[in-house]
């Protein structure tokens, strides 16, 4: 069939012509048409009308296929068609996406940078959320587990006395019931005492969770009663981390808290302990409970100390409600028998899958969980959202050769796979060193001074559950920050794009106006962090130049743990002098002394009553902290005395009355202004004034540095309490060189004493600023973090707008116009962005400092050298994020800027 | 864009028939076309597709380039086109090459002989 008229003929080669790559229709395409015309006239006039159609056809065919293979023309071994969704064209893409990158080093490093900290945090904070609140327990039919809660004083599921969780295995409805104490000891060995997590708990405890040691035997019958053999069950953590997996554990005798136990096994293979993600180190039995002192002991008999958790395993056949019944009517009992203990104490039941931790503290594990993980997704989303705009923006440049390649026929969806390959590459890279970002993260989390309950090690294991997670967050971040370039692609005008080169197209003004609100949060978000920073770090250096009022350089100590001891009264007294003398006579030490406390720390107080002071609100006694000291203690602090005397060989048990000394706070407290020397305190309820002052001494940290000045009563140990824990030598030079051998001072001298801590007062001091250092740190890196993304997101704005402008500023830069000046108008563009961000972060800055007043010090929360920093900060950054594609712009030769239009 | 390969020897067909018919003068795309088909006596006649094609691989590879359109020609929208140094470098080199061809096959008696 061939047309009729020659116009007909015509139109037939016009739609003839739409085979071809669009560019070459637009170049060829009139002149191809009249010589199809000449042809066919000379066809008509001829005869071969249909032949000509029949070669036209053909030739057409073969050219616009070989002009649509890449490399056209002369290559034709094996290319493609472009349509192709084989392996050969991801590896294409692949390998496309590889040289691309590498040929721009600066942006992909920082992608993957910016990616890796993102997924990183996402991957450890997932690792965390999932090990504390989602792993499956390692136990035997753990739906048969339950958890049973006696009622606290406030009537909320607690734990349970010792005699009440004998009552509760005496119930039927359970085949065992475990009670278990969380506590914690020091273990010693020849390099000194370590600290260790241990659980006090039942021989049912494996039966209740229906799992073997690994090792050894559990804990038998003669072991669940108080002075029956201590016996310890070592986790199989801590025998493969504190012990070397040394089969010979099983039969060993350790000594815990100066107690000798027997190791009778090692733990359940799997099996962290009963609060995982924390690690307990050994589980240690009823009969072991002297390990905890004699209140632990104690405590096995009374009724009205609850400091057992409970967990038990139904009966076969048994079920929640009927346990639950069960334990009513045991609750019932227990009001009858003990109405002054009991009355009012239900006892729970929750299945063991209800409840993670504690039916008390999940809900706000939970909460935490959730805040950290939407945190660091937003930071994660914000990334991706400032990655896609620069991939945006880098497209831009790149317009004009993606239009090529869609004219040479690569479809859209092609070309948006170059894209997301490239996108999904860099995902894939952030994502490999967001694993190790994560590794490094969750290695330092249980060194970090966060508030955990038994203060253990964690376990933080990346499984293969995260494993998965992190994967489905390579590929969902890829696709995030991919899709908005890619989709662009597929949208744009080939034939639009080329003749401008995609400039004019390029963004709506919604567009702009939400990448605008994205720069203002961002700023504005950066300057809070930074701010917060500047006045933590600027607190944590005041802290840690704050007077103490000792000499601190020059001392050291150790904790000695006396239980072992069992030293009563003289005996004690004279073997805390014995040690001080000991301590004295090492070489470099010039004087020593024992003191319950160290500065800086939370310790005992005790309710007083003051005479000629009454608080302003309470029952009339104040609470007050006390120090029970020997005599050479203040000397060998350097804390001077400032009136009356310090305690002397007077200061004696049985004494009519108790000397006391007060630092200077508690004098300026009660006293101000009149003679502290001679006044009078007692124990609230006590008749008579049983304590007088007899000196008064300067003010040294108590509970923490830079605390408000905060008051301190001083006692001689000879008259009151047991004896001190701490030694604290006065050493000639650096302490931590003789802190060994105070060490062997101490436990050469008897050998029942240990020592459970030591070190200069310096590391204790700096020790006590980790949380505060943490908080700076973490602030810092978020800082950082933030900064990069706002700066990113700069960026991305600036270049948009020289990208939307090169005519402009060619034309203007053809004019003459100075470069400098060119790259401050297009810098000015953004300034109102970057200067709401900062008014809006100053502005929460100001209203949230209030709130910061109390966790930082020696520094105004309003702090100007931290605002004016923080403000400069935020001011160089845009400046710098703007400056660079403007500088790019106004360096640009005009002619080559003009061009492009 | 990657640049497209050069265009070496053995040429095919349009590229020779092209650079050929560029050696007496500047041609646009039409006369290219005509002249190919007078010189062959309507043997040999490029598709259009083939023709233009040809064109632009030829302008890239620097055989030929564009040029000006001749005083008073008719639609000074019309492309000519000029053969360059390489181009007639090239055509001489194919032409020697298709000479030695033909100078075989006549050695070896593939040509019948005329009379």
């Amino acid at each position: 069939m061939t047309p009729r008229t020659i116009d007909g003929h015509r139109r037939a080669f016009t739609l003839l012509l739409r085979v071809y790559p669009r560019w070459f229709r637009d170049a060829y395409g009139e002149e191809m048409a009249i010589l199809f015309g000449r042809r066919l006239e000379r066809a008509r006039e001829e005869g071969g009308v249909v032949r000509l159609w029949w070669r036209t056809t053909k030739d057409a065919l073969a050219t616009a296929v070989a002009l649509r293979r890449p490399g056209r023309g002369e290559q034709r071994s094996h290319g493609n068609d472009g349509r192709g969704m084989g392996m050969d064209t991801l590896w294409q893409d692949v390998r496309y996406a590889v040289r691309h990158l590498t040929r721009a080093p600066v942006f992909t490093l920082g992608a993957v940078g910016l990616l890796a900290v993102g997924m990183g945090a996402n991957t450890a904070v997932f690792t965390m959320v999932d090990a504390l609140l989602f792993r499956p327990p390692p136990w035997q039919n753990p739906e048969a587990v339950v958890h049973v809660y006696q009622d606290s004083d406030e009537g909320d599921p607690s734990s349970s006395s010792y005699p009440a969780t004998r009552d509760m295995a005496a119930s039927p409805v359970f085949a065992a019931v475990a009670a278990i104490s969380p506590s914690s000891a020091a273990l010693e060995g020849s390099e000194g005492a370590v600290q260790v997590a241990t659980e006090y708990t039942t021989a049912s405890y494996l039966t209740v969770l229906g799992l073997a040691p690994l090792r050894g035997s559990w804990f038998g019958p003669e072991h669940d009663v108080a002075g029956g053999p201590p016996a310890a069950v070592v986790s199989a953590v801590a025998w493969r981390s504190r012990f070397g997996a040394d089969p010979g554990i099983v039969g060993r005798a350790i000594r815990l808290n100066g107690q000798v136990v027997t190791v009778v096994g090692v733990g359940p293979e799997d099996l962290l302990g009963t609060y995982p993600p924390m690690v307990t180190d050994f589980w240690l039995s009823i009969s072991a409970t002297v390990v905890g002192g004699p209140f632990q002991v104690a405590n096995l008999e009374r009724r009205q100390d609850h400091w057992y958790d409970v967990r038990a395993r139904l009966a076969p056949g048994a079920s929640v409600e009927q346990a639950q019944a069960a334990m009513n009517a045991l609750a019932t009992r227990l009001a009858e028998e003990y109405p002054e203990l009991n009355r009012g104490r239900d006892i729970t039941v929750f299945p063991s899958a209800d409840v993670r931790l504690h039916p008390g503290e999940d809900g706000g594990l939970f909460l935490a969980g959730g805040l950290l993980s939407a945190l660091v997704l937003t930071v994660l989303l914000l990334a991706c959202a400032n990655l896609a705009n620069l991939l945006l923006v880098r497209g831009l440049g790149r317009s004009g050769e993606m239009a090529v390649r869609t004219a040479l026929g690569a479809p859209g969806v092609r070309v948006a796979r170059l894209f997301l390959t490239e996108s999904v590459l860099l995902a894939f890279l952030g994502g490999m060193g967001g694993v190790l970002i994560a590794r490094w993260i969750l290695s330092a989390v249980p060194s970090m001074p966060i508030p955990i309950p038994m203060g253990s090690a964690m376990s933080l294991e990346m499984d293969a559950r995260v494993g998965l997670f992190s994967l489905a967050l390579v590929a969902a971040t890829g696709l995030l920050f991919g899709l908005a370039p890619a989709l662009r692609a597929v949208r744009a005008d080939v034939a639009q794009t080329l003749r401008d080169d995609g400039r004019n197209s390029s963004v709506g003004r919604g567009t702009a106006r939400l990448r605008n609100l994205l720069v203002v949060v961002q700023v504005a978000t950066s300057l809070v962090l930074v701010l917060g920073t500047a006045l933590f770090a600027r607190s944590l250096g005041a802290l840690q130049g704050v007077d103490t009022g000792m000499d601190v350089d020059r001392l050291a100590f150790v904790r000695v743990n006396w239980n072992g001891a069992g030293l009563s009264g003289e005996e004690g007294v004279a073997a805390v002098e014995d040690l001080v003398a000991r301590v004295t006579a090492i070489p470099g030490v010039s004087g020593a002394a024992a003191a319950s406390r160290l500065p800086a720390q939370r310790a005992g107080s005790t309710t007083t009553e003051v005479e000629g002071y009454t608080p302003a609100a309470g029952t009339g006694a104040v609470e007050l902290d006390f120090s029970m000291i020997t005599d050479g203690y203040f000397q060998a602090s350097g804390i001077p005395l400032l009136e009356g005397r310090a305690f002397g060989d007077d200061d004696v048990r049985g004494a009519e009355e108790v000397s006391v000394i007060l630092n200077q706070a508690a004098v300026d407290r009660f006293w101000p202004g009149q003679a502290p020397l001679g006044r009078r305190l007692r124990g609230q309820g006590s008749e008579t004034w049983t304590r007088r002052v007899v000196g008064v001494v300067g003010n040294a940290p108590v509970v923490g540095l830079g605390e408000a000045p905060r008051p301190l009563m001083y006692f001689s140990h000879r008259q009151v309490g047991g004896p001190p824990a701490y030694l604290v030598a006065r050493v000639d030079g650096d302490p931590a060189s003789v802190v060994n051998a105070i060490r062997q001072g101490v436990t050469g001298a008897r050998q029942t004493l240990s020592v459970s801590a030591q070190g200069t007062l310096s590391d204790h001091l700096g020790a006590t600023l980790a949380a505060p250092r943490l908080v700076a740190w973490l602030m810092g890196a978020f800082s950082a973090l933030a900064l990069i993304l706002a700066g990113l997101g700069i960026y991305a704005v600036v270049s948009f707008s020289v990208a939307r402008r090169t005519a402009e500023l060619g034309i203007r830069m053809a004019l003459g116009a100075h470069r400098g000046r060119l790259v401050s108008m297009v810098v000015r563009e953004v300034v109102g962005v970057v200067g709401a961000g900062v008014v809006i972060g100053v502005g929460v800055s100001a209203l949230a400092a209030s709130r910061l007043e109390s966790l930082i010090y020696g520094v105004g929360a309003l702090d100007p050298v931290s605002f004016g920093g923080a403000v400069a900060v935020l001011v160089l950054v845009g400046w710098a994020a703007a400056y660079l594609p403007a500088r790019r712009a106004a360096l640009a030769d005009p002619v080559e800027a003009l061009r492009t239009q | 864009m990657s640049p497209s390969s050069p265009i070496t020897v053995p040429l095919r067909a349009p590229v020779y028939h092209i650079l050929l018919a560029l050696v007496r003068g500047d041609l646009h795309g039409l006369g290219i076309a005509e002249e190919i088909e007078t010189a062959s006596e309507g043997a040999v006649e490029l598709g259009p597709g083939t023709l233009y094609r040809s064109l632009g691989e030829m302008v890239e590879a620097g055989l030929i380039r564009g040029a000006e359109a001749p005083h008073g020609d008719a639609d000074p929208r019309r492309k000519y086109y000029r053969i360059t140094s390489a181009g007639k470098q090239l055509l001489a080199a194919e032409t020697a090459r298709l000479d030695r061809l033909v100078a075989t096959a006549k050695a070896r008696q593939a040509m019948p002989e005329q009379a």
